[in-house]
């Protein structure tokens, strides 16, 4: 600031004001009109941010651990028997994956099924989010210097988050299925019913332009279909618990709120394929882009 | 986001200048910490107006240490690392501290009461007119419910702030 005459300062604020409230409303209608318009701008201020972010963030996460810590320790006797029992379970889900897994390589050898891209990713953590009541988004510490893509698909162990909507060179945006500009082609997995999962900036996204036929109900696990080329098919979304009047509403599996870390998954399904190779194992015909390019990826 | 630095060898100026910043430095503060990933359910959508408070606080006490560009500037910079729409909070924060410096002798040197009460009338307009804002943007109306969420949980947790940076300021700058 530079010392001004107490009058001439006060010139400059009556004429500041008004300009820099004009400047808010013209960028407010600018962004809205065209939202690319503002993109690069966007992305350097990610990447500014980042690091300091990313500090910021490191403090409350590890507090968050050690309060999961000092909890396990707590719980420790009922977790184990639950895990015991769990593991037993699921070590007979693991004999019928199995199964089902090589009578499903089987068929698709029968079929000359063309196999599915393989796929890459990078998984970062979470250092910024929205903070406001109309619009869904985090921001992660890795970007297009770690070959993040925009477009990718933000998923963690429990199913789709969302999807990466601004790269910068070292952080990226992902637009959370929640946000109200969020569209997700799903089908409902028990009857296979093609619809749009449409976030509202509440918690629950709601189904919309369901498929005529068969009834849906609460319950039903909703997956990605596929449509479009965004998300692989298949991706678990969430399910249906609730219906408000027509409208069937439906919890995400990954928990929002909570998410720490996001793997950005690239599955392959951009549509510019640079420098195809051929894959060899089961002499499908589609081809995909090498990832060896990128070394942070896994 | 320091413009000037922190220059002179004398230990009051440095003070001074430092007090001078403060400010600036606390409401960038309330800007990073109103972005901060929270793991409690719901929070990222109730997060409470940190920037207003610290706005609120500031153009009481000292307009003259955050101008309408510092505002313009970190209400922009929020609204681009948050992902909203470009110009709204820089909007927000600039409205009300016009509409605080207006009325600024009903709130400067009072009980605590007449200020709290003056933010909370000042965060219902805010509330208000980012969900005005909204909807009109987005042609429908918006759920409400979340709106009210936020305004309640920004006017309870003012005094905490106001405490605070209260104490910063008599801590930094002597007298209020």
């Amino acid at each position: 600031m530079i010392r001004l005459s107490p009058a001439r300062r006060a010139t400059l604020q009556r004429i500041a004001f008004p300009l820099l409230v004009s400047l808010s409303a013209m960028m407010i209608i600018l962004g809205k009109a065209d939202q690319v318009v503002f993109e690069s701008l966007r992305s350097s201020v990610i990447d500014a941010a980042a690091p300091a972010l990313d500090m910021l963030s490191r403090p409350l996460a590890t507090l968050d651990s050690l309060v999961q810590r000092v909890r396990g320790v707590i719980i420790v006797y009922e977790d184990n028997a639950r895990l015991v029992q769990e593991n037993e379970r699921l070590l007979g889900w693991q004999q019928a994956a199995r199964k089902l897994a090589s009578e499903n390589a089987q068929l698709h050898e029968l079929l000359k099924l063309a196999p599915e891209p393989a796929i890459s990713y990078v998984t970062a953590r979470v250092i910024a989010n929205s903070g406001g009541a109309y619009v869904r988004s985090l921001m992660v510490n890795a970007g297009r210097e770690n070959g993040v893509v925009r477009g990718e698909a933000a998923v963690n162990g429990d199913g789709l988050a969302g999807r990466v909507s601004e790269v910068g060179s070292r952080a990226a945006r992902i637009l959370l299925i929640t946000d109200l500009n969020s569209r997700v082609p799903v089908i409902v997995e028990g009857s296979r019913q093609r619809a749009v999962l449409a976030g509202d900036n509440s918690e629950r996204p709601s189904l919309r332009y369901v498929e005529a036929g068969g009834a849906i109900k609460i319950g039903d696990r909703i997956v990605t279909s596929g449509q479009g080329g965004v998300f692989p098919p298949g991706l678990p979304v969430g399910v249906i618990t609730a219906f408000d009047g027509e409208l069937a509403r439906v919890e995400p599996y990954v928990e929002l709120s909570r998410v720490e870390y996001l793997r950005l998954v690239d599955y392959g399904l951009a549509d510019a394929l640079p420098d195809p190779v051929p894959i060899a194992p089961r002499g499908g015909r589609r081809a995909e882009a090498p990832s060896g390019g990128q070394p942070a990826r896994h | 986001m320091a413009r000037r630095a922190v220059a002179g060898s004398a230990p009051d100026r440095v003070d001074n200048a430092v007090a001078s910043l403060l400010p600036l430095a606390t409401t960038v503060l309330a800007m990073l910490l109103s972005i901060q990933p929270i793991p409690i359910p719901g929070y990222a959508a109730l997060t409470p107006a940190f920037t207003l408070m610290a706005a609120y606080h500031w153009t009481i006490y000292r307009p003259d240490l955050l101008p309408p560009l510092a505002l313009f500037i970190i209400g922009s910079v929020q609204d681009l690392i948050a992902g909203g729409l470009l110009g709204t909070t820089a909007l927000l924060l600039l409205l009300a501290r016009g509409l605080v410096l207006r009325h600024r002798d009903h709130f400067i040197n009072r009980p605590f009461p007449f200020v709290w009460s003056g933010f909370t009338m000042l965060t219902g307009a805010a509330m208000l007119f980012l969900w005005s804002l909204h909807s009109l943007l987005t042609a429908g109306l918006l759920d409400f419910r979340s709106t009210v969420f936020r305004a309640v949980l920004t006017i309870s947790l003012f005094p905490a702030a106001s405490f605070l940076l209260g104490r910063a300021q008599r801590g930094l700058m002597g007298g209020g």
